[in-house]
Order: C-alpha cells, then sequence, then structure tokens
C-alpha cells in the first residue's frame, strides 16, 4: 500500500525556496481557504481529521486546541517542539532541513485558529542546518508577506521566532520547553496547570510536535475526511519514521499509520531489509519497551495495535538490531542516557537512574551479582507512578522489556562473574542500627 | 506559598483510609492530614516557601478519573468526598514512600554521628517512618567523590567542589554529599530573600547547590538556608561542631533587637546560650529570622555586667544598691531614664520608682538609635523593641528635652538604656549630672560613663511581655542561663529602690496591667505562643 506523502512529498525538490515551495502548491492554504474558517470550524477540522501528536503522546491535536481558552485577556503563545532529543529520532530534523516552510505554513494555519499573534519554534541547539533553513525560510516569509503584519491581506498577524535550545533531552517536555523558552532551567513543572491554560509567561500555551503542525496544510487543502481514510481509525493519516540500527537503508520514511513494522524494514521502497539476523526492534525511540523479533513481524505501527503489545508508537523511531549486538550494552547506553539526562527534580528519577545505570554499569563490567536483575527491576517499578514527568518511566521501559525479554543475555554477562553468588550485603552493616 | 488553613477555613468530609473526616478545603492534603493527625513525610514542602513538588517523598493516593493514583499530597487540593490512602491503608503507598527513602539515601553518606544536623534531620525522622529497609546499596554503586580528597573537583566556574566544606559566603558551609537537592535554599534565597544567591548547577544526580561564578552567599538572611536545610548539608559556620542538638532545651522567646518581635527560641544547655532559632509565627515572622537577631544569643555571655560597679571599680552588688539607695534619698532632682529595649514590666517598676520619689523625679523615654526601614521578612527596622509598650505606659520619647534640662538635675538614672553607646556625642552633655547611676545588662559604654553601675538579666533570663509594632503583645520567657546567680531582673531591683513588696514577675504583671488597661485582665497563662493583638481603641483583649 502506498500512501501519500503528506510530509515528505517536497523532499530533495528544493522546497526550502520559497518559490520552489509554492510551485509546488505551497501556502496555497494562506488565502480564503484559510481565513474564510472561524476559529471554532478550524479545530473541528482538525478535530475530524483525526489528527494525533506526534512528538510521542499520541494526544487527539483538535482536543488539544480546544482547551485553549478563546476571548483571554492574556496573549496565547504556539510553541512547535522541535527539541527532537530521544535516541533514534531523527525525522523533525530532516523535516525542518528539507521542507521549513511547509512547517511555516503549519503554524499560520494553527496559529489562525488558536488566535496566536507570536509562536515560537524550540529548535534543539545542535540542529544548526535545520536553524539555518527555518530562518532563511522566516526571512522569505517576511518579506513575502506570508508572516508578519497583514498576512494575506486578511488582517491577520503572525511573528515567529527560532528559539535555540541547549540539547537538554528533557526540554522536550513541554513544560521543561517553556520554563527553557522563558529563559529558566529546563525542568519540567507541577501539573497542572498545563500548557494550555498556564504555560509560557503564564500565558495559555499551546505546544505542538514538528511534525503535527506539518501535517496541518495537507489537511486543509485536501480535507480532514481525506486524512482520517489514511491509517487505521483510531490512528489516521501518515507518519514519519526514523529507521536506524541494522537495516539495508535506514532513513526516514513515510508511511501510512497501521503498516506492518516488517514493511518499513524490509520493502524495496523503505529500508530494503535488515542486516543480519534481527534479534529486536525498538519500535518508537529510546523509551518505548523493545519487541523481539517475533513480536517485530507481527507488529503493526499504529498507537492502538503497539500498545496491544505492551510498547508505544513513541516518536516514530525504529531501531532495529541483529543477533550480533550485545543487549547488556544497548540497555547500558540506554540507562547512561537517562542518568544524564534526567533535570535532578524528582527523587526517583534524580537519584534512581543514575542509580540503575551503576547496577548496569557493574553488569557489564563482569561484577554482576545474583539478584542485581532483581534489583534492577524493582528500582524500574519505583520510577513508574512517582514523578513530575514520564522521564524515568521512559528509563523504566527499556530496562522492564529489556530484562524480561532478553533475560539469558543478562544472566550470562553476570555468570561471568566467579564471586557472583556472594552475599550482596554485609549482614552485619544496616543503616537502621545507627540511628 | 502554600495556602495553609486558618480557622475561618471552609471544612469539607473527605475519606482517609476508610474513615470520613472533616478537613479545611481551601489548602492542600499535606496540611489537611496535619490537622486530623495524619504527619506525611516530606523534605521540599516547606509551609513559607513556594510549591516545588520535587522531593516526592509526600506520595499518598488520591481517587481520580483513574482509580487510585499515587499523588504527592503537597500538591493536591483538597475536594469534597474525595478518597486518601496513607501507608496505614495502602501498600502501593508505604512501598513508594519506601522506594522514595531508598532514593534519597543511594548518595547520602552515613556520617550521622559527625553531622551537625542529627537529631534534627529530616531525613533520619521520615527514614524512621517510611524507610527502614535492608540496604540494598554496596560499595561499588555509590556516588563516586563521597568525602575522599582525590574526588574534589573544580567546577566551570572555579569553585572547589565535591567536598565535605564547600564555603559558600562568611557564614555557611555546604557538604555536598548530604545535600538531598531538596531546593528549599535555593527558593528560599529567590522568594522570601528576593536575591537569587544560590542556585542548583548542573542536573541529574550530579546536580549541586552552588552560587554563581565569583560570588558568595552573603545575605542579612542567609542563615534561614541552614534551618530549613532538611538534612546536614547547609550549616552555619557559627554553630557547626558546637554542641549536639538533642542536648540543647528550648525557651520561647522573642527578639529584643527589633520592634517587630521576630519569634525565637533560645536554644540552651548547661547555663550556656548556643543558639537562636526562628520559631513560626505566621503573623509575625512567618520562619524567617534575620542573622542580626540570631547574633543577639553571643552578646548573653560576653561583656556581662556581673555585680556593681562604682567609678569604675568593682563592688558588691549589695554595696552597690546602698550607695544607690542613698544617692536617691538625697536631696536634688531625678531624672530616671525609661527603656524600649526592657520590658513592660521593667518600666512598670520604673515608673512606681517614679511615683516613690514624687516630684522630684521625671521620666525620659526614648533611643537615639537610629531607625530603618522594614525589610518585610522579618526585622521593622527599629532596634527599640518594645517602643510601643513604652508609649502605651504613657512615656514620652523624649529624651532630647533630657539635655536642655539637664542642669535641674543632681541625679541620673538609666535603666537598660545605653545612651552613650547610641549617640556618644549627644549622651556627653549627661556628664554635667553629677550622680550617674546606670542598671544594665552589659558593661556597656553608659555604664562606663556612670559614677554608679549595677549588673541586671538580659533579655534571655527574665519572663517579661513586650508589644511589638504591630500591636502585639508577646512574651519573653526566662532560661536558665543568667551568668551569675544574684543577677536580677531590671523591675526587681527598680521595684526594691521603689519599695514595694513585688516578689515575683507575676506581681509585677497586675501592676502593668493596671497602667494598660488593654491589657484588660490578661494573665501570662493566657497570652498564646504567638502573641495577642491589643485592642488600643479602649477595648480590651
Amino acid at each position: 500500500m502506498t500512501s501519500p506523502k503528506i510530509l515528505t512529498g517536497n523532499f530533495g525538490k528544493g522546497a526550502q525556496e520559497l518559490s520552489v515551495y509554492k510551485s509546488l502548491g505551497g501556502y496555497a492554504n494562506i488565502s480564503s481557504r484559510l481565513f474564510d474558517l472561524s476559529q471554532f470550524e478550524l479545530i473541528d477540522l482538525v478535530q475530524r481529521s483525526g489528527l494525533r501528536g506526534r512528538g510521542g503522546a499520541g494526544f487527539p491535536t483538535g482536543l488539544k486546541w480546544s482547551f485553549v481558552p478563546r476571548n483571554t485577556p492574556k496573549p496565547v503563545y504556539l510553541v512547535v517542539n522541535a527539541d527532537e532529543g530521544e535516541p533514534g529520532t531523527f525525522k523533525d530534523h530532516f523535516l525542518m532541513l528539507e521542507d521549513p516552510h511547509r512547517l511555516l505554513e503549519g503554524m499560520l494555519i494553527c496559529g489562525w485558529a488558536l488566535g496566536v499573534r507570536t509562536a515560537y519554534i524550540y529548535v534543539r541547539g545542535e540542529f544548526l542546518s535545520a536553524i539555518e533553513s527555518l530562518n532563511k525560510a522566516i526571512a522569505q516569509a517576511y518579506a513575502a508577506g506570508l508572516l508578519g503584519a497583514n498576512i494575506g491581506g486578511s488582517g491577520y498577524a503572525l511573528d515567529i521566532y527560532v528559539h535555540r535550545g541547549a540539547g537538554a533531552y528533557i526540554c522536550g517536555e513541554e513544560t521543561a520547553l517553556i520554563n527553557s523558552l522563558e529563559g529558566k532551567k529546563g525542568q519540567p513543572r507541577l501539573k497542572p496547570p498545563f500548557p494550555a491554560v498556564s504555560g509560557a509567561w503564564e500565558s495559555p500555551t499551546c505546544v505542538n510536535n514538528v511534525e503535527t503542525i506539518m501535517a496541518l496544510p495537507w489537511i486543509l487543502a485536501n480535507g480532514p475526511e481525506a486524512y482520517a481514510a489514511l491509517g487505521t481509525a483510531k490512528s489516521p493519516g501518515t507518519k514519519v519514521f526514523s529507521v536506524s540500527g541494522d537495516v539495508k537503508r535506514p532513513g526516514v520514511y513515510e508511511c501510512a499509520l497501521g503498516t506492518p513494522l516488517m514493511e518499513i524494514l524490509e520493502s524495496q521502497e523503505f529500508c530494503q531489509g535488515t542486516e543480519g539476523e534481527l534479534k529486536g526492534v525498538i519500535p518508537g525511540g529510546s523509551s518505548t519497551p523493545v519487541l523481539t523479533a517475533e513480536e517485530a513481524r507481527k507488529a503493526n505501527l499504529d498507537y492502538e495495535a503497539l500498545a496491544a503489545m505492551g510498547t508505544m508508537l513513541g516518536s516514530g523511531a525504529i531501531i532495529a538490531f541483529n543477533n550480533k549486538r550485545t543487549v547488556v550494552s544497548m540497555l547500558k547506553s540506554l540507562t547512561r542516557f537517562y542518568a544524564h539526562e534526567s533535570c535532578g527534580q524528582c527523587t526517583p528519577c534524580r537519584e534512581g537512574t543514575g542509580y540503575a545505570d551503576r547496577v548496569l554499569s557493574a553488569v557489564t563490567k563482569g561484577k554482576g551479582r545474583d539478584g542485581d536483575l532483581e534489583l534492577l527491576l524493582d528500582l524500574a517499578a519505583n520510577f513508574t507512578p512517582t514523578t513530575i514527568c514520564p522521564l524515568a518511566a521512559a528509563d523504566a521501559g527499556p530496562i522492564e522489556s529489556f530484562l524480561k525479554k532478553f533475560r539469558s543475555d543478562f544472566e550470562a554477562e553476570i555468570a561471568r562473574n566467579p564471586e557472583r553468588a556472594e552475599e550482596r550485603l554485609n549482614p552485619n552493616f544496616r543503616p537502621g542500627a545507627f540511628w | 506559598m502554600p495556602k495553609l488553613p486558618g480557622p475561618n477555613s471552609p471544612r469539607v468530609v473527605i475519606n482517609v483510609d476508610g474513615a470520613d473526616v472533616e478537613v479545611p478545603s481551601d489548602t492542600n492534603l499535606l496540611e489537611a492530614l496535619r490537622t486530623v493527625g495524619i504527619e506525611t513525610p516530606h523534605f521540599c514542602y516547606h509551609r513559607d516557601l513556594p510549591l516545588s513538588g520535587n522531593c516526592r517523598q509526600c506520595l499518598v493516593e488520591t481517587d481520580g478519573p483513574r482509580g487510585m493514583a499515587l499523588t504527592i499530597a503537597c500538591y493536591t487540593p483538597i475536594r469534597a468526598g474525595m478518597k486518601v490512602a496513607t501507608p496505614a491503608s495502602s501498600e502501593k503507598v508505604k512501598k513508594a514512600r519506601k522506594a522514595v527513602m531508598e532514593f534519597q539515601l543511594v548518595n547520602h553518606p552515613l556520617d550521622c554521628p559527625i553531622c551537625d544536623k542529627a537529631g534534627e534531620c529530616m531525613l533520619q525522622e521520615n527514614y524512621m517512618q517510611a524507610g527502614q529497609g535492608e540496604s540494598r546499596i554496596r560499595e561499588d554503586i555509590g556516588k563516586k567523590y563521597h568525602g575522599a580528597p582525590e574526588h574534589r573537583f573544580e567546577d566551570a566556574k572555579h569553585q572547589d567542589r565535591g567536598g565535605k566544606a564547600v564555603d559558600l559566603g562568611p557564614r555557611v558551609v555546604l557538604d555536598e554529599e548530604r545535600c538531598i537537592l531538596c531546593d528549599r535554599c535555593s527558593r528560599f534565597m529567590h522568594h522570601v530573600a528576593n536575591d537569587e544567591q544560590l542556585i542548583i548547577s548542573y542536573r541529574g544526580d550530579h546536580a549541586y547547590i552552588s552560587t554563581f561564578p565569583g560570588k558568595q552567599l552573603d545575605h542579612p538572611y542567609d542563615l534561614n538556608v541552614t534551618d530549613i536545610c532538611p538534612v546536614g548539608a547547609l550549616t552555619s559556620k557559627d554553630f557547626r561542631f558546637k554542641h549536639r542538638v538533642w542536648n540543647l532545651k528550648r525557651t520561647p522567646s522573642i527578639d529584643p533587637t527589633d520592634s517587630l518581635g521576630t519569634n525565637l527560641w533560645i536554644e540552651h544547655d548547661g547555663g550556656r546560650v548556643y543558639r537562636i532559632m526562628p520559631r513560626c509565627n505566621a503573623e509575625v515572622n512567618r520562619s524567617w529570622i534575620a542573622n542580626s537577631s540570631r547574633a543577639a544569643y553571643a552578646a548573653l555571655g560576653e561583656n556581662r555586667l556581673l555585680g556593681g560597679y562604682a567609678q569604675g571599680k568593682a563592688i558588691k552588688s549589695t554595696d552597690a544598691m546602698r550607695s544607690i539607695l542613698e544617692i536617691l534619698q538625697a536631696p536634688g532632682k531625678i531624672a530616671l531614664v525609661a527603656s524600649g529595649h526592657l520590658t513592660l514590666e521593667d518600666n512598670t517598676a520604673l515608673l512606681e520608682l517614679k511615683n516613690a520619689l514624687g516630684d522630684r523625679a521625671t521620666v525620659y523615654g526614648g533611643s537615639w538609635l537610629p531607625v530603618a526601614k522594614p525589610d518585610s521578612i522579618a526585622l521593622s527596622g527599629d532596634p527599640v523593641a518594645n517602643r510601643a509598650g513604652v508609649t502605651l505606659l504613657g512615656i514620652a520619647d523624649n529624651l532630647d528635652q533630657l539635655i536642655s534640662d539637664i542642669h535641674n538635675y543632681a541625679t541620673l538614672l538609666v535603666v537598660g538604656n545605653d545612651l552613650w553607646g547610641a549617640n556618644p556625642d549627644k549622651a556627653k552633655a549627661l556628664l554635667a549630672i553629677p550622680n550617674r547611676i546606670a542598671f544594665s545588662a552589659w558593661n556597656d559604654a553608659t555604664v562606663k560613663a556612670s559614677t554608679l553601675a549595677l549588673g541586671i538579666n538580659a533579655w534571655a533570663e527574665i519572663r517579661g511581655a513586650m508589644i511589638n509594632s504591630q500591636g502585639r503583645l508577646q512574651l519573653l520567657n526566662a532560661s536558665p542561663t543568667a551568668p551569675a546567680d544574684d543577677l536580677e531582673p531590671a523591675w526587681k531591683v527598680l521595684a526594691r529602690l521603689a519599695g514595694t513588696d513585688w516578689e515575683t514577675d507575676i506581681q509585677a504583671w497586675a501592676a502593668t496591667r493596671k497602667r494598660i488597661p488593654a491589657l484588660g485582665e490578661l494573665r501570662y497563662s493566657d497570652i498564646p505562643s504567638e502573641g495577642v493583638v491589643l485592642k488600643l481603641d479602649g477595648g480590651k483583649v
């Protein structure tokens, strides 16, 4: 099944240039097609399209927009989350690099729907080329009267700023992103209030992923029904996947949601097969629980099908690995990542991610002991419901799934330690005894 | 700042561990549970700081759209009929709290035996309630730099890090490995002190408390961070290694150096005051106390006037009393100088002495100390603590008048009012009075300029009342810390000179009540710990 290339259609065509983008049909929406719609009609249209947030959680976009208050005395902000930091994910980088005007067009649509006058694109600091491409596109759009005051003669005004993040993973969490945008330390806020009510500078703020916003021009041009017809009933539309790992042709691929995972990995259109014998697949970015090769063969890429398998679609970062890879070191690099990226607010995450990483580090160094796996599982279980944001839970996902699905690999690693059965505790050493 | 329940809070019924209880509804769950006797362990929550919600120790289960779920009590609003499960009924909560406690301890050293906070450490207290597990931490998975000199490092700002004693400023030391990153200190500096001198640098478990490059923690309120630090990470250079806190006894009192009358604890042991700690009073100083109020303890053991002095030479206090009595009985006019640094009882006794001396004596009052602006934290800026009380007793602020009347007098009697210390230029005119008598707790400039002097008890050693700048009557209490056994309170010495039969402070208080109608029939035991605001428009309390 070949689905239309809603988001990646302009790749390689030089659409960074405004004239090229326009000749490919771009900015056709910035006309009476958009400005004749009321806010309600536009939000309703997006709700009917069934578009869901592409940042990872899959929250219905139209519903999120409907939470933003109308007729508020405060300004409403749109913040595009381009702080793509999930290991394995690189789609937004390419989307911004190849087709920045589509993002601007999408932001104009979202901005009109929510009454936004000022919008920000919060870009991960390392994406220098993408930032360059965005800034160039923004300059061109201003020059062409597509941004600034009185856009397209409609009287609508929108200013877009590119804000460079400093490369913290946690700033992909929307409230941490807002803190960072405000110039504060990028740490998630307590919720409620949610950003839709009180976000940037305590004003209503809509935070959407790059890919979500970039789907809007197509939806407006082709109608919500056309978009909803793609993909599955509950996960309509197309999704851009970042495929990496042991595949013949890693890259950014767009296909309809509900496409079998193996089709992406093996079809000629996409990855053209795996390298070596497939051992497992991380389906949606490093935070999502891993699938074994067997599970991967049955998996379909949509929110519901993957949730039913105990994992998540996430940001669509597919990492395939073959049986030559050491899963213990793979998990170790993930736990190291989360320990390094924990923002340091909540105790379980701040202390626990490092704790788990050091336990696993001992295992990879041949110093694992009996009971370490149970300890890791218990730590992971203690992360889950107890923190402000899901970073610790994102660490728990891989720990639990790797240990469950590849347990023998870990046991083999621990078996390297001749002293593995030694009492892990000194029975005389009890902290309580002092107190 | 979290909303705290008050006497007028609307009340609703919620279900805690299966039982319906009535709680105030305008606060958070942690405070509401406290009103029904359920203490929830916590670290980052502080009633006078904005919420942070980072320690996760106060987890409870509440019912929500997806059933019972773990939430932090400090950030959960009260909803009528809500279901709450504490560890008493929920194994899940018990396990979650235990897990958080384990995480807190992963990188916390086990150096309680040498820690100044031991005994008043929230980590110890919460461990006894929420933790108590077998340690699963082994030597090779702890944080790496604990205390070992080879693990010290210089951070990006060229500050010495990783140590057991990081110098943050003139008064505060940081022990980095004890820090549990609860964020209380930086929130205090940001939101209360309004001077963001402390920040948390870096993130994750490699985060640490820091100042800005080249800057120090140096603020008139910076020692409060050592009080609110739930562990022994921030300690005061003045108090560290001085005394084990469980040996300290505490006496509630108020600050005698400022007219806000900041509520405080005098913490003493073996007759010596070791430190002064803030005493929470939501209406006066919340939980805060200025460094200057805290430093007042040091003076209690320094430069005290013990016994009597005549022409600069030590004499017996009985001899001093006899000489003073002789001078007062001799003819000649007497100027009595009252003091806003002393209690209502002391000044009442001075008025009794005036009555006894009749027309020969005139009472002057006031102070030459400069008055600063209020800082809206815990200082009014007026160093005369009982100025409002002295005014209520009808004593005028007329020290300058005394200078112009100077040639009328043969005798000057000053009680606890360091005129020479406050303004030596103005005070030197008083040397024209031949007999100069001073009652003072300290061997101060006024004592040195006097012909006769007698030591009295300092503020920490007496019971007595003062009225602060808000019109609030507050009590000082006596801690057993007088440096000499024969020291007496000022009211007692003055009352004896006046020829009254007062033996106890209760009698002095009764006389005070007669002079201030607003005090009504108030007894010492009727004055609540947070003080009582007087109705000064003629009404009674």
